[in-house]
């Protein structure tokens, strides 16, 4: 195995591991059906992408049109992509989640995915359409040599792999995370003991809103390459197959199931030879592979490979 | 002024199309329970059946047929493999709106090395125009309008004067209800899955001969037209989505030749988010239909 | 303590509660009964904020709360129970009474992520309360249960305690001994009793009138969304028509 792959899968596996920790405190702790969990990623990708890349009448940038083009430095893009996604939960959940049933909530969110890459994908002088937005500068690249940037890139994604486990772990071992799961049992139980619904969904969707933009300021600056095509609403489902695989509700399980799905999954299959069938092939049955693993995993094993685990406090009779 | 008036004849077939897809769709919901989001794909299957008899030379008005009964075979072998054994299982409407996504994105895929990325059409000529003032249409569109009138008459006998029709809507209003008043509800929703999915398939050949040519990414956007047109009128209620068939047709249209095209399902969008704020339970529903539970 | 004035609910065109008033004094225990879909439970739902009210006033410890959400009213110390079993299945017995506690500090965003060191001496006493709870009530053995895995009475069981976790000032309880095991539904009873001694005010709905007539010091009589008649059980018994109306048919 040579190095570039080496980093190129860890780089990854931190990215999936800080996107399904997001969405396991969104959907396993809080059940809250975020379909539209990779328009936040997209946001704080985009959101790096322009804050860090010079504006676009600079030389090399000439050929793709975008708003902003700040050539801000390392680290406030990550930063701003963070942001970007805490504020884009605001006006989502304030639509999505005040009054809706939760299926509904599910369905909104699912076709607000569709219709915003629909909506990027057209409005080209936004963030240059279809194109997508190329050359995104690589945070603090010049300080480095190449040979040893990647490994680099490497610690600063464990850095913020780290920082979002060390948020997640607190949330769902804490009381705040306890309550969350009470909404998600029984959402008017909650109600008449004093919780107030949608100011919990609503913090934790800003939670996941900001560690989904923050996964997406590390992906764009290390493919340097950010477009409608990266984030299709298939992608969100990925990150639930990986949720349901790994264990709703359990952050340990959300780590194993984005190295099992995102990152396992694609990788073994890169190992099938492409020209087997005709094109297009072996990437479809990948997709019908995840369908496969969900339905799979939701009719033997809704749990998943490692449930939630039963709370047991000092002190407990046996 | 003319434009619009051009685009009030094209919001004509529109709602036609959306009519047929949003009436089945928002039974399959209200009776069954089950918000199908492998609609779309199930549409877009059954144009390709027609698609592929047209090609052998068969004519579309036949296809036609053939695709309603594929789509409402495919529906009921649907619901009786995966989503029946589930909801038995008593997986939660989030659990059951998971599976059938997941459904959807393998209908798509599995579909793809069948059919491949490219466009298709029909090859059926579209009968000649046919003036009314400004208003421009071909026969096929014509046609088109009519096959819809014709279907929302046929639903609107059969759940006003038949047996079946008043055993599903007593099921839609409550199914322990109706178990319990002698109401054989698993018949019911058969018969649910059949006639809900022959309106699918119809729909699906009926959309793709209405547009210059189809391919298999048109499930999504199908999908989310008829999404804001039976939320509008009230979701699980067939004559809301007959209103909201009307409304969206006329305004996506009408919106396509005021602005761009490539914009309809974001228009459509537009009006789904202002009833999810504004009206929730649609303009047809119940309070409570729609509205968060309690 | 409670006083609910001229109560209206319309749902769907139909009068579910139709003019209700009622006043609940402190430290008793009141009982609302009445046949089937004489608006009840809509009418708890109501007073507990579940439902939004169609007209009228409710009038909570001199406060008026009309138009205060559920979460609210429930921390003014007005905790409903409901007609059915809606434990926090996939938590356990335990957990199920502390999350209902009012004051934890790592109750919030802010204190989840300051990590456990800043919660948990809340936490550590409202172990102790919640465990305090549960050993009378019976259940110490089932701590680390998960909720969804025991019976209807200790479901019921748990509810109340995790009522109780809120320290209300008026439960309000519908239905509490309904599908429960006639030897819990005792134990219940002694529960309740109990409650009223230490000075808890309550307001039941029930349907078992053996069981209102141990239990309720006064009980209001609903028929048809309206209030028919009210008193001590004996009074009520010597009133023809609403005899006629419930106690007997």
């Amino acid at each position: 195995m040579n190095s570039y792959y080496a980093i190129n899968l860890l780089i990854y596996a931190g990215v999936d591991i800080i996107a399904c920790l997001a969405l396991n405190l969104q959907f396993g702790v809080a059940g809250i059906v975020n379909f539209s969990f990779i328009v936040f990623q997209a946001v704080g990708a985009y959101t790096a992408a322009v804050l860090s890349m010079p504006p676009d009448t600079a030389p090399d940038y000439s050929f793709q049109i975008y708003v902003g083009g700040l050539q801000l430095p390392f680290p406030i893009p990550w930063i701003g992509g963070a942001i970007a996604g805490g504020l884009l939960a605001v006006p989502v959940g304030f639509v999505v989640l005040r009054k809706l049933r939760s299926d509904y909530q599910a369905i909104a969110l699912l076709v607000l995915s569709v219709i915003a890459n629909t909506v990027i994908t057209n409005a080209r002088p936004f963030l240059n359409g279809a194109a997508g937005l190329a050359l995104v500068p690589a945070p603090l690249a010049d300080l480095f040599d190449p040979a040893t940037y990647g490994y680099f890139y490497v610690g600063l994604t464990a850095i913020c792999t780290a920082l979002v486990a060390l948020v997640a772990f607190r949330i769902v071992n804490s009381p705040y995370g306890r309550t969350l799961r009470a909404m998600r049992e029984h959402e008017v139980a909650a109600t008449a003991i004093g919780k107030n619904p949608v100011a919990l969904k609503m913090t934790i969707f800003i939670v996941g809103g900001v560690i989904a933009g923050l996964s997406g300021g590390i992906l764009t600056g290390y493919i340097t390459f950010w477009a409608p095509s990266v984030w299709l609403y298939p992608e969100t489902i990925i990150l639930f197959a990986a949720v349901i695989v790994g264990g709703r509700g359990n952050n340990l399980g959300a780590v194993l199931g984005a190295l099992l799905v995102p990152v396992g999954f694609e990788e073994v299959t890169r190992f099938i030879p492409s020209s087997i069938g005709p094109p297009g092939l072996i990437p479809a049955l990948q997709w019908v592979a995840i369908g496969l693993l969900i339905i799979g995993f939701l009719w033997f094993r809704p749990e998943g490979v490692r449930p939630e685990p039963r709370r047991v406090f000092e002190g407990a009779p046996d | 002024m003319s434009l619009f008036v051009a685009a009030f004849g094209f919001g004509l077939v529109s709602m036609s199309v959306i009519a047929i897809a949003a009436v089945g769709f928002t039974m399959q919901f209200g009776i069954t329970n089950m918000i199908n989001l492998a609609y779309g794909e199930v549409m877009i299957s059954s144009a390709y059946v027609a698609y592929y008899l047209n090609k052998a030379g068969i004519s579309i008005w036949i296809g036609m047929v053939v695709g309603a009964l594929f789509g409402a075979a495919f529906s009921f072998l649907l619901n009786r493999i995966v989503y029946a054994p589930f909801q038995r299982k008593g997986t939660s409407y989030l659990g059951m709106v998971i599976v059938s996504l997941a459904i959807s994105l393998m209908m798509a895929n599995l579909l793809l090395p069948i059919v491949g990325y490219y466009s298709v059409s029909y090859q059926e000529g579209t009968g000649g125009l046919i003036r009314l003032g400004a208003i421009i249409l071909t026969t096929n569109q014509i046609l088109i309008i009519g096959i819809a009138v014709v279907v929302m008459l046929l639903i609107h006998g059969l759940l006003k004067y038949t047996r079946l029709g008043k055993a599903m809507r007593a099921t839609s209003a409550n199914p322990t209800l109706a178990r319990n008043c002698g109401i054989p509800t698993q018949r019911v929703v058969d018969a649910v899955w059949l006639i809900t999915g022959a309106l699918c398939g119809l729909a699906g050949v009926v959309a793709a001969l209405n547009s210059d040519s189809f391919a298999i990414a048109n499930g999504a956007a199908f999908l989310i037209t008829i999404l804001a047109a039976a939320v509008l009128g009230g979701a699980g209620q067939p004559y809301g989505a007959m209103i909201g068939a009307v409304l969206i047709g006329l305004i996506t249209e009408l919106s396509a030749a005021a602005w761009s095209p490539e914009y309809k399902e974001v228009v459509a969008f537009g009006v789904l988010v202002l009833v999810m704020v504004l009206r929730p339970q649609g303009l047809l529903a119940k309070r409570g239909a729609m509205a968060a539970a309690g | 303590m409670l006083v609910a004035t001229d109560i209206h609910r319309h749902f769907e065109g139909m009068h579910a509660v139709d003019g209700v008033s009622i006043e609940v004094a402190p430290g008793k225990i009141t009982g609302l009964i009445g046949p089937n879909g004489a608006g009840k439970s809509t009418f708890m739902a109501v007073i507990a904020g579940t439902l939004p009210t169609s007209s009228g006033t409710i009038v909570f410890d001199g406060k008026d709360i009309t138009r205060l959400p559920a979460y609210r009213r429930a921390r003014l110390g007005l905790v409903r129970t409901f007609q059915l079993p809606s434990e926090f299945a996939r938590l356990t017995v335990l957990e199920n009474l502390l999350v209902a506690a009012q004051h934890n500090r790592g109750d919030s965003l802010f204190g989840a992520l300051m990590g456990k060191r800043y919660w948990i001496e809340d936490e550590r006493k409202l172990v102790q309360q919640a465990r305090a709870l549960l050993k009378r009530f019976g259940m110490s053995a089932k701590e680390s249960d998960y909720a969804g895995t025991m019976s209807g009475g200790q479901k019921r069981l748990i509810e109340i305690m995790r009522a109780l976790m809120l320290q209300p000032r008026l439960l309000l309880l519908d239905e509490p001994m309904s599908g429960v095991h006639p030897k819990i539904v005792q134990e219940i009873q002694y529960y309740l009793q109990d409650l009223r001694h230490e000075g808890l005010t309550i307001l039941m709905v029930e349907h078992e009138l053996h069981m209102v007539e141990r239990l309720c010091d006064t009980v209001v009589v609903m028929a048809q969304g309206k209030v028919i008649g009210s008193g001590t059980m004996s009074s009520l018994r010597k009133q023809q028509e609403i005899v006629d109306a419930y106690l007997v048919g």
